[in-house]
């Protein structure tokens, strides 16, 4: 693995609010068609770490590289540009707008800086709805969609704009087990097919164990552990600090 | 209502109102050309609400380019063309600049600055002598070669504007305002720039306003700061909660509807403030989609009765 392969990295990445250190120098990479699990109990420093990486908080020190570029204190519209795209956990879509209407918005800021025939964005567009099973829906407007498809649009919004990097919050909260076996295998499709990395915070501790390459464990904003699935399974510090017991690992 | 039925909707009443102006005489052209001017008012005000902002600002757009047409009127000799796009450029610059500084704020923060502004303007009218302190200005009539088709020109005019900012709402630009309304965050997070549409959405409603107000100071003759007080944002607010401001049609619908009932009351002695509050109070109770959205409210009423 060279430095080539390496689409983000963060060094030393701190957040500090007022009195609470929500993130603490934390280093990390995430490689060209890797998928990487951010795991770690409720205010161990997740979504902080998701906002740094995506440029909606910048951080108190540390630095980010996308792609190559520093980043640092870069807008969240610049940091999609240089190839990432989150969602968020709650409400990642437009819901006043179609599906359709969704993905093209995903789509537009997606090509912003390329030109790209109307037919090409078309089918973009369409490869996106039906990439994650919304095809039967593309007319509905998102508010009026079972939960479980608002995740499904919000994927497919941010798979919209082409990212190299898809960073997602929670996604497969709510869903049924079928609909994560399918989202799952979505996730190995975009991996395979398109050569995007993705950035995964998951509590679905069974699918980032099946799904995920490497995995990294935040506790009170530091990362105590890193490492494949297996590796953290078995680490002693994860399951002092933080798995035990009740996640059944 | 479809996006077709809307299109051929404008165009109906932009025609009906033409033979308003045709057969109608002189009084029913005047008040053709008030809806006309009103309609546009309402619409650049819809349309900065597709962004989600309640744009107070407009009364003072309207104003600077009512008081730039009133200035070149009595201070340069300039074409009526140049006339007008200057008056909307200044609005443009003008506009560029105030949303450039205030589209940071949201909602009712982003309201009082406007109305703040608007109240700053007018106070500055009454001081400048040069722009007629309280007195305002007079003599600003069309060139003499338009003079008998002015109320033509401006409802024509009109409604090519409403039908701009319809063909804007209607394309991807548009659909970024709408997304932006839903949910700023996803918007910007797939890399769309957020603030500069804004800005640009602010610009282009702040504009039309401007050439709402060239166009009304042409069909007034006389202006005056008291003319483009707050009052002007809150009856464009009117005609949009009256006429609806999920469609299109509303602010048109709104503004005919409350621009007739307004000219009704002063010919019987004034009081038209009161039947606009009357008119919002009812409205709000019984249409919340407005006159536009009434035909789709009786249709569900009738299949739930069935």
């Amino acid at each position: 693995m060279t430095d080539g392969d390496i689409l983000l990295s963060g060094r030393n990445l701190s957040k500090q609010f007022k009195g609470l250190r929500a993130v603490a120098g934390v280093d990390i990479d995430i490689r060209r068609g890797e998928i990487v699990g951010l795991i770690g109990p409720n205010g161990a420093g997740k979504s902080t770490m998701f906002n740094l990486l995506s440029g909606f908080l910048p951080p108190t020190t540390g630095q980010l590289f996308i792609a190559g570029a520093n980043m640092t204190g870069a807008t969240p519209e610049r940091i999609s540009q240089q190839g990432l795209v989150r969602t968020f956990q709650h409400g990642s879509y437009l819901p006043s707008m179609t599906v359709r209407d969704n993905v093209l918005i995903g789509s537009l800021g997606g090509m912003r800086n390329a030109r790209v025939s109307r037919a090409e964005q078309n089918k973009g567009i369409d490869e996106a709805i039906a990439l994650f099973g919304l095809s039967n829906h593309w007319n509905n407007v998102a508010k009026n969609l079972s939960h479980g498809l608002q995740r499904l649009l919000s994927m497919a919004i941010a798979f919209a704009a082409r990212p190299s990097l898809i960073c997602l919050d929670e996604p497969l909260t709510g869903l049924n087990q079928t609909e994560v076996t399918g989202t799952l295998q979505v996730y190995r499709r975009l991996k395979t097919d398109y050569g995007m990395s993705i950035l995964l915070v998951e509590h679905n501790m069974r699918a980032v164990m099946n799904i995920c390459d490497r995995i990294y464990v935040l506790h009170h904003g530091e990362i105590i552990c890193t490492g494949t699935p297996d590796e953290v399974k078995n680490s002693d510090a994860v399951l002092k600090a933080y798995l035990g017991e009740a996640h059944g690992i | 209502m479809t996006e077709y039925k809307e299109w051929i909707g404008i165009v109906a009443i932009a025609c009906a109102l033409l033979a308003g102006v045709a057969f109608g005489g002189s009084y029913i052209g005047t008040l053709v050309v008030w809806i006309a001017i009103a309609a546009v008012m309402a619409s650049s005000l819809r349309f900065v609400l597709l962004i989600g902002e309640l744009n107070f600002a407009s009364a003072a757009f309207f104003g600077i380019g009512a008081y730039c047409t009133g200035y070149i009127v009595n201070h340069a000799d300039l074409p009526f063309v140049l006339t007008l796009a200057l008056s909307g450029g200044l609005a443009l610059v003008v506009s560029i600049v105030f949303g450039g500084i205030t589209l940071k704020v949201k909602g009712p923060y982003f309201l009082l600055i406007g109305f703040a502004f608007t109240e700053a303007l007018r106070i500055f009218y009454t001081r400048m002598e040069a722009l007629g302190g309280n007195s305002g200005l007079v003599g600003i009539f069309p060139p003499a070669w338009l003079d008998a088709h002015y109320q033509y020109f401006t409802t024509v005019l009109c409604f090519l504007l409403i039908l701009g900012l319809l063909g804007i709402e209607r394309s991807h630009l548009g659909k970024i305002f709408i997304a932006i309304r839903d949910n700023e965050n996803v918007v910007r997070s797939v890399g769309n720039r957020v603030f500069f549409t804004k800005v640009v959405c602010f610009a282009i409603a702040s504009t039309v306003a401007g050439l709402a107000g060239s166009l009304h100071a042409f069909a007034n003759n006389v202006i005056s700061p008291l003319d483009f007080g707050f009052m002007l944002s809150i009856f464009a607010l009117a005609y949009l909660k009256v006429g609806g401001e999920d469609s299109p049609l509303g602010p048109v619908m709104g503004a005919a509807l409350l621009v007739c009932v307004a000219s009704y009351a002063q010919s019987l002695g004034g009081n038209e403030h009161i039947l606009y509050g009357l008119a919002i109070v009812l409205s709000v109770l019984f249409m919340p989609k407005g006159l536009a959205g009434l035909a789709d409210l009786l249709r569900r009423k009738k299949e739930s009765v069935a």
